[in-house]
């Protein structure tokens, strides 16, 4: 379980492509046949994809951090785009442990986020809170 | 003039139009395979019971992602939009219908955005997402 020692790890996974594909899947997946989809553009919660996931499969691959992706409770979350990001990118996603704290037999640990863009822009930052059953130390 | 995706001037207090969507068991296992998150409280009945839960549940970020392509149309594509932000605060079961809200918060025409609030509801009543809150680059 996350303890405050823990805190100021990062977490890096580079390397993720948005690809015009996935993006495409993913606008179905979500609005099935009203898909406002329109080639080009990149609807925002596809930083779920490119920007959240494979950072916080970084975070979960952290055997000394002990969260586990089974029962993990997504309680809150924030994104935001400085620069748009477009179909065709590549970009590094990281995630960072900003807190990590034991409340009523839970643990909530916040995680920051950012996706950085082949030309060293940042295109997303954001913030996420995870609930884990169970109190660290 | 700041407007929206209807071309009206945007002000405090204007409503967003209102989504509803049916989350179906298929749609989470799509949202499953299109996001790469196979959490099994989203897909697998019997471990979800195992914790806690009355069964499968919605991704919070397809909740989102709904939420979202809601304050895009609004806009007048999604790309307009500059933040987003919510609460995951009750699950969405399958089946259940889920409505998106929103209002306008605030207009900055320096900035020439708009702040929304936000919020979604399950046809059960329960309020899924609290505390949202978006920022979209106005037209014009």
């Amino acid at each position: 379980m996350p303890d405050l020692s823990h805190v100021g790890r990062r977490y890096l996974a580079p390397g993720q492509a948005v690809s015009a594909e996935r993006v495409a899947e993913y606008a179905s997946a979500v609005s099935g046949a009203d898909a406002v989809y329109s080639p080009g553009s990149v609807p925002p919660a596809f930083a779920a994809v490119y920007c959240l996931l494979p950072s916080l499969a970084k975070v979960l691959a952290d055997a000394e951090l002990g969260i586990e992706l089974a029962g993990l409770i997504h309680a809150e979350q924030s994104f935001e785009w400085p620069v748009p990001v477009r179909p065709g990118d590549v970009v590094e996603a990281s995630a960072q442990v900003a807190s990590v704290e034991s409340k009523r037999g839970m643990t909530f640990v916040t995680l920051d986020l950012a996706a950085t863009n082949q030309s060293g822009h940042t295109v997303c930052r954001g913030r996420s809170l995870l609930l884990l059953r169970g109190a660290g130390r | 003039m700041t407007a929206s995706a209807a071309g009206q001037e945007v002000r405090p207090g204007d409503e967003m139009a209102p989504l509803s969507r049916t989350v179906s068991q298929a749609q989470i296992d799509a949202y499953a395979d299109a996001s790469g998150d196979h959490n099994p409280i989203h897909v697998d009945p019997e471990f979800a019971r195992s914790v806690g839960l009355p069964g499968t549940i919605a991704h919070g970020m397809l909740e989102m992602a709904i939420l979202g392509e809601a304050v895009g149309r609004w806009a007048g594509g999604h790309d307009r939009l500059i933040e987003l932000a919510c609460r995951f605060s009750k699950p969405l079961l399958p089946g259940d219908t889920v409505t998106c809200t929103g209002r306008v918060a605030s207009v900055d025409h320096a900035a020439g955005s708009a702040t929304l609030q936000l919020e979604a509801t399950s046809s059960r009543g329960d309020r899924v997402l609290t505390n949202g809150r978006a920022v979209v680059r106005l037209a014009g």
